[in-house]
């Protein structure tokens, strides 16, 4: 089948001006938020077709279904593995293994936190270890907020190390075709030295003053972490498919697979091993209820965003832009991998960094004509740590940071903008600076 | 008919909204209700529910949506909850969200009183013209009218 020329753009106008206008007036009521932004962002995409910048064939080709099938299949196995209680079982276990100590389960709640936004989405890992964070704090009749700012960075931190714990990771491996084991092996490293320095500002700033009466330590080594355990059968299917989904994306590049297929297919084989002893209405009615549970805005989002950019890449917008920031740099590889390292890192903790690295993407991959394909490598990694770190500068910098604000104004204990940001900032500049250091040593 | 013909509940009592979460709990247990009004100025504020109360004692981690499914983890949890029984004292019953309400007059149609009374699982305030609380219409003052008023 041949598909229609694209068609002549409105008003005579070049598809350059067209795209751009799109594009920025999409991201512009984006940020604004008064909208809902997988709405915008699939509006935007429509008016690239409409205008002519793109034909539909070339908008579905913009649209990169290996993240969409990673998003949607992780989506499906955390949103099955939640429910086994599996979580709080290892949350409050990390507590009684230091004997409910305010510093040490500060210490430990920061990297069960960063160890499971590693290998789920961070939206999730808080929203679970949150409620068991107020818990604890609540029986040890400390203040939480401490907690929560660890909790906050350590996802965005444990995020970064893997190209499942970031959806800008997700983007990145799939546009550039880096592994699991890439991502591990480059950005795994800096994000461990960078939760454990992390660790020692709070030390210094919090952590040194926390205390606990030794009674209310007692009360929290009375909790038993089995009764968390809702559903021992489920919890052993959870895990059994996701160290199979861990092991697939491991072995993924020797076996010739994308993450996609491999997100999923294991989220196929837990709904399958999750529905197929019952009767065909109560399968439809525990698919259906798990395929509810996938965020499908994020997807959208996603969807909307990889079309509009498709619109601005075609029209030769992001080339233009990729040689303006080389000729900018003086074509100098390391002007331009610290330039793209600190600009993620600052917007992405005041916008969000998904439609920023939608956009940077096909920027660094029209600057294969000035690096070498192994340069270009590196620029990913500065893309992928600013992206992730940049996160943690402020309140909106990430979505995680939102949901553990909003559990904590549930909670009576509201986190605000300011004082966040009065902290939060100056910590993810370190973390930047961390990393340009590691980059420094590593590559450049 | 209208609700002019109905007698209401005896003497409210409205709380003043700075009346503490202890006080409000202390005074439904005595007078054996679940709810109490909430008058600032005179004026009718709001209904305090003995469940928000209950709610209180409970960790605020568990409340609301997305909160802990559950709290058998946690164990006999009696510290936990005497602390926060400990903490009514200083907590007020605006601290609470009160439940809002519709509001009646005299001149509501006894079956429109009815139904309001029927979609909320509160007594609801009759008010004046002025705002003033005039007393607690309940399901028990409605139908006692209602079965007195048809005669069998």
């Amino acid at each position: 089948m041949t598909h229609p020329a694209t068609a002549e753009t409105l008003f005579g106008l070049s598809p350059l001006v067209v795209s751009l206008a799109i594009f920025v007036l999409t991201y512009a009521v984006i940020v604004t938020e008064k909208i809902n932004r997988s709405v915008v962002a699939l509006l935007g995409a429509g008016l690239m077709v409409f205008a002519g910048v793109l034909n539909q064939a070339e908008a579905f080709h913009g649209i990169d279904l290996n993240t969409i099938s990673l998003l949607t299949g992780m989506m499906v196995i955390v949103a099955i593995t939640q429910k086994s209680g599996v979580f709080q079982y290892v949350a409050v276990k990390a507590a009684k293994v230091v004997k409910a100590d305010p510093w040490g389960l500060l210490v430990m709640l920061s990297l069960v936190t960063a160890v499971f936004s590693a290998l789920l989405d961070n939206v999730t890992t808080v929203l679970l270890i949150a409620p068991v964070t107020l818990l604890i704090t609540d029986a040890l009749r400390i203040g939480p907020y401490p907690y929560l700012f660890s909790v906050i960075f350590a996802s965005n931190i444990g995020g970064t190390a893997t190209l499942i714990g970031d959806p800008p990771n997700i983007m990145i491996g799939s546009a550039a075709k880096l592994t699991f084991n890439d991502f591990l092996i480059n950005v795994g490293p800096v994000a461990a030295v960078v939760m454990a320095l992390t660790l020692i500002p709070i030390y210094f700033i919090w952590g040194r003053k926390l205390r606990a009466a030794p009674e209310d330590r007692a009360l929290v080594m009375a909790f038993n972490e089995r009764e968390s355990i809702t559903d021992a059968r489920l919890l052993k299917q959870a895990l059994f498919v996701i160290a199979l989904v861990i092991a697939g994306f491991v072995f993924a590049h020797a076996l010739g697979q994308e993450p996609g297929t491999i997100a999923m297919f294991g989220a196929a084989l837990l709904l399958l091993l999750r529905v197929y002893d019952k009767k065909a209405e109560e399968q439809s009615h525990a698919i259906h209820h798990t395929f509810g549970e996938v965020e499908w805005i994020t997807i959208f989002f996603f969807i909307g965003l990889f079309v509009v950019v498709a619109g601005i890449e075609k029209a030769g917008a992001l080339e233009l832009l990729a040689h303006k920031i080389v000729e900018w740099t003086g074509g100098n590889f390391t002007a331009t991998a610290y330039t793209i390292l600190w600009v993620s890192a600052v917007l992405s903790a005041v916008v969000d960094n998904i439609p920023f690295v939608a956009t940077m993407i096909p920027v660094i991959q029209s600057m294969g004509n000035a690096f070498t394909p192994e340069q270009i490598d590196i620029l990913w990694w500065a893309l992928s740590l600013g992206a992730c770190l940049g996160g943690n500068g402020t309140l909106v910098g990430a979505s995680a940071n939102l949901v553990v604000a909003g559990m904590a104004e549930r909670a009576g204990q509201p986190v605000r903008f300011l004082p966040f940001m009065l902290m939060a900032f100056p910590l993810m500049l370190a973390s930047i600076a961390v990393s340009s250091v590691y980059l420094w040593i590593r590559y450049l | 008919m209208t609700l002019r013909a109905v007698p209401l509940l005896p003497e409210p009592v409205c709380l003043r909204p700075d009346t503490s979460l202890l006080e409000a709990l202390r005074l439904m247990l005595d007078k054996g209700v679940n709810h109490l009004p909430v008058c600032n100025g005179g004026i009718w504020a709001g209904l305090v529910d003995i469940n928000d109360i209950l709610g209180e004692l409970l960790p605020a981690s568990a409340r609301g949506e997305h909160g802990l499914k559950d709290l058998r983890f946690v164990g006999d949890g009696t510290a936990l909850i005497a602390t926060h029984i400990k903490e009514l004292a200083a907590k007020r019953v605006l601290d609470v969200e009160l439940l809002d309400l519709p509001t009646l007059d005299e001149d509501t149609p006894l079956l429109e009183a009815a139904l309001l009374l029927h979609r909320h699982a509160a007594p609801l305030p009759v008010l004046g013209a002025d705002g003033r609380l005039k007393g607690m219409l309940s399901r028990r003052a409605l139908l006692a009218h209602l079965i007195a008023q048809v005669g069998i």
